[in-house]
């Protein structure tokens, strides 16, 4: 296990390096903070002298080298705009983003598995097209567009949930809510397409033939075999929920990685978008390898290989 | 599956602690205020910024002067009174009996720590940046309650300026920004959970009237929709800033002049737009009051200056140019008689999310300059493209330009304005005018009814004889108060929120 780490580590590193790079000059192609920072009419020469106080007038490559210097320790830059760490910025968001993703990836596979199941139970059944009609239809309406008219709804008009904000579990429905509708349309589609195929397997055959309950059948002989693809789109939403993250932070004023990465953006604020982005490669890295040990844990075929 | 949900289990036990409720509804004299974004510091020297002054400017710290919002008249504050001893000299009387929150005494060596703070060039403090750039000041304490200002230049508004600094305690680190503002405010900074809320507590021993609200907490929402809903619902109590499509309950919503000014600049420097006729041309095109109520919202004023009504040298005088294309193309049949190359192609830069619907509104503008004959390309930038077109240098090879731009002067006086706008030395002028210069180099040593009357005789001029920009409207705010509250903005309600102004029904 530990040298499968250590090379999966090696592997990632390269990513990483990649990954700072690009980061580093994508960022800094859509201009330098100064006239965002200072007000619109300061002076030339103010401007000047705050580009040279952070180092924005330095060439490019004397800037890169710089940063690459100051990461290696562990050093990730000033916010400018905070007046803080950018790392302590982004670690103060960071837990409110996981929370938010653990709690919506274990409702998203709670949900798709018990509901993918049913429908795979009986292909082209009432069941299977009512729930494929709505998971499919949750999961192509635009994230913003249902958040704001979730709030809309249940809050302002109906008065039954707050608009926004952290606090209470009552906080928690509305976001997750939006967050959890992709991820499940998308994995309950997965759960149900492999389902039918183990449900036509053999050994479901010779279970049924032995006269086992079609609860034993679904949840314990089909569901444990299919679970391998599911595992791995998991994987692959859970990635992509930072991505709504960014929007369901925005809308509800979460305190998250997501919110704290798009002001960064907007404000030119390169440290703490670096820190950021690093911050959420490392979680992305850990997360392949704990996906890669549930692997083995599920398929014992794995662990010999 | 057994291990998985245990797995899965395991991570909702984990996360519980934190969901479980934590959310107090407010007291009657609490309110809860929402604002767009957060801030990101709460520095005092940074206080003229809209987001930080929102929250601290005269609730926890305060300025030495004051200027009333409606008429640009400067009141006292914390400086009682003040007097002009030479060119380069002003002494201010200090208020005696006033407490910084940390205990120590405000007097005259405490406003020097506080001016020496926010003029240290080694920490980047807007209040330096935006007011006091070109100059050195010093001060000097005279008693405990008097303190002496030398300046390198002539400076006859620096009581307007003194409305600009804030006193801080001598505690506050010099050289570093600090994320705890201790002032002399009717507030104190109680409470500052990064991303989530800043609370502001009523403090006992404040020198003026005890305001009514004992608590303020401040949140924030980037959507305007989300604002909105929170105070329709009872979640806020004040949104200083709504969007004009979330203004849609009158008795909750206000609209109210929030000092900015819109306008297209012309660069006057780029044939065909160094004819003043094409100039005049593209004002008549413009159907101001077609806009109104369509694109804008229909409680903006158009405008024929850059300064809002309230500024120490707007002209009352001056009136807008009315919507007339058969004007409009006679100019330009004139101009074409004279040489003007008025088919060659002006470039229309406009910028994404300058204000509601900056969009839609250089596409109007596109529109009816095309219907009268000219070739207007549109341009759309995002915020750091525009920032470096609107800066001198300006590129020697470019096309002729409108620019579209809003301007914001909420400080008393056009001298924020003028100069960097219109003088040929301005960062931001596209016009080079030795009357104009003189106009404007006279009225900013002036002081009184001169300087005003010089102002307003430059804005004349720039309006009917420099013609660089086609004005459109001074524009309004929304703010949303929830019926609880007696409170109104005002057009100072962009740049603070003043808590001891709110009061209960």
């Amino acid at each position: 296990m530990t040298g499968y780490i250590l090379r999966r580590g090696g592997q990632s590193l390269l990513a990483f390096v990649f990954l700072l790079v690009l980061v580093f000059f994508l960022a800094r192609m859509t201009g330098d903070p100064t006239n965002l920072f200072l007000p619109m009419d300061a002076p030339m020469d103010q401007r000047i002298a705050f580009a040279e106080r952070h180092g924005f007038n330095a060439p490019m490559y004397v800037q890169f080298g710089r940063y690459i210097y100051d990461v290696l320790h562990f050093d990730f830059g000033q916010s400018i705009f905070q007046g803080r760490p950018a790392m302590d910025a982004a670690l103060n968001a960071f837990p409110v983003t996981l929370k938010l993703a653990l709690v919506t990836m274990f409702l998203a596979m709670f949900f798709s598995i018990l509901i993918g199941s049913l429908s795979a139970f009986r292909p082209g059944g009432m069941f299977d097209r009512i729930a494929s009609m709505v998971t499919i239809t949750g999961a192509s309406a635009p994230d913003f567009w249902v958040a704001i008219v979730a709030i809309l709804v249940f809050s302002v008009s109906l008065g039954l949930l707050p608009t926004s904000g952290m606090g209470s579990v009552w906080h928690w429905i509305l976001p997750v809510g939006v967050l959890l509708i992709r991820p499940l349309g998308l994995m309950t589609q997965v759960v149900r397409a492999s389902m039918i195929g183990a449900l036509a397997s053999s050994y479901v055959k010779t279970a049924r033939a032995k006269g086992a309950s079609n609860r034993r059948i679904i949840f314990l002989h089909a569901l444990r075999n299919s679970l391998l693809t599911v595992v791995t789109v998991a994987g692959d939403q859970a990635a992509a929920l930072v991505n709504g993250a960014v929007v369901v932070e925005t809308v509800f004023g979460w305190p998250g990685i997501g919110n704290l990465m798009i002001s960064a953006i907007k404000q030119r604020d390169f440290a703490v978008v670096q820190a950021c982005i690093l911050l959420t490669a490392f979680a992305i890295f850990v997360m392949n390898i704990l996906i890669d040990f549930a692997y083995t844990r599920i398929d014992p075929r794995v662990r010999t290989t | 599956m057994r291990k998985l949900l245990k797995l899965c289990l395991g991570a909702a036990v984990i996360a519980a602690p934190s969901i479980l409720p934590s959310y107090a509804w407010s007291a009657s004299t609490d309110i809860t205020v929402v604002l767009e974004t957060q801030p990101d510091q709460l520095d005092p020297c940074q206080s003229s910024k809209s987001q930080v002054g929102k929250v601290i400017k005269q609730n926890v710290v305060e300025t030495l002067t004051e200027i009333n919002p409606e008429n640009g008249q400067i009141k006292p504050r914390l400086a009682t009174e003040w007097k002009q001893v030479d060119d380069l000299t002003w002494r201010f009387k200090l208020r005696q009996g006033v407490k910084f929150h940390d205990g120590t005494p405000f007097n005259a060596a405490a406003v020097k720590y506080s001016l020496e703070r926010t003029l240290d060039k080694s920490i980047d403090c807007e209040i330096r940046v935006k007011y006091f750039g070109g100059m050195t000041l010093t001060a000097t304490p005279i008693s405990d309650d008097e303190i002496e200002f030398k300046t390198n230049t002539p400076q006859p508004i620096l009581p307007t300026l003194m409305g600009t600094v804030v006193a801080m305690s001598t505690a506050t680190p010099m050289g570093k920004i600090t994320r705890e503002p201790i002032g002399t405010g009717p507030y104190k900074l109680a409470q500052w959970v990064p991303g989530q809320r800043i609370v502001l507590e009523r403090t006992n021993d404040y020198w003026g009237d005890k305001p009514k609200v004992t608590k303020a907490t401040y949140i924030w929402r980037s959507e305007s929709a989300v604002r909105a809903a929170m105070v329709a619902s009872g979640e806020a109590d004040i949104s200083p800033n709504i969007a004009v499509q979330d203004a849609t309950d009158p008795s909750m919503d206000f609209s109210f002049l929030n000092s900015e000014t819109s306008r297209l600049r012309i660069d006057a420097a780029i044939p065909p737009l160094n004819d003043v006729r094409v100039r005049l041309a593209l004002n008549y095109a413009t159907d101001r009051e077609g806009m109104k109520g369509t694109i804008f919202s229909k409680q903006v004023i158009a405008s024929a200056q850059h300064v809002v009504p309230g500024i120490n040298g707007h002209n009352p005088d001056l009136k807008p140019y009315p919507y007339d294309p058969a004007k409009a193309k006679a100019l330009l049949k004139e101009a074409k008689a004279a040489g003007t190359p008025i088919d060659r192609e002006i470039v229309l830069v406009g910028r994404y999310n300058l204000y509601p619907n900056s969009e839609e509104s250089v596409q109007a503008l596109q529109a009816m300059y095309e219907a009268v004959g000219l070739k207007v390309k549109l341009r759309m930038t995002e915020a750091a493209e525009w920032y470096k077109l609107l800066f001198k240098p300006f590129a020697k090879d470019r096309q002729p330009t409108l620019f579209q731009e809003q301007h914001d002067n909420n400080n008393g006086d056009a001298v924020f304005t003028i100069y960097v706008k219109y003088h040929s030395q301005g960062g931001q002028s596209t016009i080079s005018d030795p009357e104009l210069d003189k106009l404007i180099d006279e009225a900013g040593r002036s002081t009184g009814e001169k300087r005003t009357k010089l102002y307003q005789e430059a804005f004349k001029r720039i309006h009917e004889v420099d013609v660089p920009d086609v004005s459109l409207f001074h524009m309004v705010g929304f703010t949303r108060v929830n019926k609880r509250l007696d409170f109104r903005p005002s057009i100072a309600t962009n740049s603070e929120l003043q808590l001891s102004l709110v009061g209960f029904k």
